[in-house]
């Protein structure tokens, strides 16, 4: 028999809720959410681009979260193996999880903001092709972790891709740039287009960057604890 | 005691044997009973015969197209075709139960990696070399400088097999091996399929040495990396 005592400790071992920490980064990312759009809409529009500009606010925190996911993804991977604790697998598994969804959000706002810029959905530039390249990498992590049972060979094989698949990014910046230069002679230099920032656009950025990052941990840990009462359940 | 997995060689006493011998003998056991067997290694040929034929077909005939996009079917027909071939580095092993065999042999297990990454690069090479004259029989491509030629090839399939044979091991155990294989390789690969297919361009359509000289460091840097990196985490993934 437990007593009361035990009990508590077991519960503070394996916690089914989530703690302070969570929800002070979920509640304050959600509470603060409604003032970065706020300051992305109240942002003066863009001198060249207008109104349309302003999809950067979007654009911008989900491309720097997907890269910042994966590579928290990345790292955790590396702990993963090199400590062989599970708990690192699940940070990895939780932080790869939301990457896919705010790379998916980079990715499609980006088509959205390049259709009337450009007069093109996609176009072979290399920061674009490399973030295709990676979202693709991690849909195959999660077709791979779906299709193992063995819950020990599943958490290797995931950190192996999640390690492989994050040293890519460099590689294939480089080749992808390389490609296109050679032999295009029409190119759209993102360069270019840049938008060179006045002090409230920018501020609106930052903020909505640092809102992003708030949601980004407070979702990471969340999907982690998620994922410990998963595992609990599947070896019971 | 341990049985010996078919066609390996005998060694005297079954003693310690050094890690680079270790590398040659499991390559060289899997490549005969690769050729013994004939029958994948035939079907890849065929594929790759039917594959650059059917391509030639659609993309044809003028000369010059066909020439200009030679180099970009002659690397996709590879990228896919060698996926038929990367899933039986360990296809075997795991059929007749001798992974676990492999994997009790005291020592390190960088060793199994390196033996079954040598097995598929002594496939894959001549596979390649004969795909290359097809193309250059059936795309109009000039073989004066072979040499080169091959250096891309050697490079490119070297990069492919190092990631490939280390997801093969990866997968050796799950069903769905040879489905996921390909979705997880073709993204990583991406670089060796551009430069492979810019250098191929590049030497076929005569451009001097230094312009192609970037694109064989560019498949150097991914082999080195992920030989390396395949190389390291093998042994942390494969131990049960």
């Amino acid at each position: 028999m437990l007593g009361a005592v035990e009990v508590k400790m077991l519960k503070a071992a394996q916690p089914d809720r989530p703690d302070a920490l969570t929800w002070v980064f979920l509640g304050l990312g959600l509470l603060l959410l409604p003032v970065g759009l706020y300051l992305a809409l109240a942002a003066p529009p863009d001198v060249n681009q207008g109104y349309l500009a302003r999809i950067m606010y979007l654009h911008v925190p989900g491309a720097w979260l997907g890269y910042l996911a994966f590579f928290v993804t990345f790292l955790y991977s590396l702990l993963y193996l090199f400590r062989q604790d599970p708990r690192y697998d699940r940070v990895a598994l939780a932080s790869a999880e939301i990457g896919l969804v705010f790379m998916g959000l980079a990715l499609v706002t980006g088509m959205l903001w390049a259709r009337p810029t450009w007069g093109v959905y996609w176009t072979w530039e290399p920061r674009l092709t490399t973030t295709a390249i990676l979202f693709a990498v991690y849909v195959g992590y999660f077709l791979l972790r779906g299709a193992i049972e063995d819950p020990e060979l599943r958490r290797k094989a995931a950190a192996a891709v999640g390690i492989l698949g994050f040293i890519n990014v460099p590689i294939s910046y480089l080749s992808v740039k390389w490609w296109r230069s050679l032999h295009q002679t029409q190119s759209i230099d993102l360069t270019t287009g840049k938008i060179h920032m006045d002090p409230a656009m920018l501020q609106a950025l930052l903020f909505n960057l640092f809102v992003f990052t708030l949601l980004y941990l407070g979702f990471v840990r969340f999907r982690s604890l998620l994922a410990a009462i998963e595992d609990r359940q599947e070896e019971a | 005691m341990r049985v010996p997995a078919k066609g390996w060689p005998q060694v005297a006493g079954g003693g310690r044997v050094g890690g680079v011998k270790r590398v040659f003998l499991l390559a060289l056991r899997d490549l005969r009973l690769e050729v013994r067997d004939r029958s994948g290694l035939l079907s890849v040929l065929a594929f790759f015969a039917v594959m650059l034929f059917i391509m030639a077909l659609a993309l044809g005939p003028e000369e010059g197209p066909l020439r200009r996009a030679a180099p970009g079917v002659l690397w996709v027909a590879l990228a896919f075709g060698s996926t038929l071939l990367s899933t039986r580095a360990f296809a075997l092993e795991v059929e007749e139960n001798t992974l676990d065999d492999l994997l009790l042999a005291p020592g390190g297990k960088e060793w199994i990696y390196f033996g079954k990454l040598l097995f598929q690069m002594l496939l894959l090479l001549p596979l390649a070399l004969l795909s290359l004259f097809m193309a250059a029989g059936l795309f109009y491509l000039p073989l004066e400088r072979l040499l080169s030629l091959f250096l891309t090839l050697a490079l490119g399939v070297l990069g492919y097999a190092s990631v490939a044979t280390f997801y093969a091991g990866l997968l050796s155990r799950l069903r769905g091996r040879e489905v996921l294989l390909p979705l997880l390789l073709f993204s990583l690969v991406v670089p060796v399929v551009l430069a492979s297919v810019r250098a191929t361009l590049g030497l076929v359509e005569g451009l001097p040495l230094g312009e192609v000289a970037p694109w064989w460091q560019l498949l150097l840097v991914f082999d080195v990396v992920y030989l390396t990196a395949s190389a390291l985490l093998f042994p942390l993934v494969m131990e049960g």
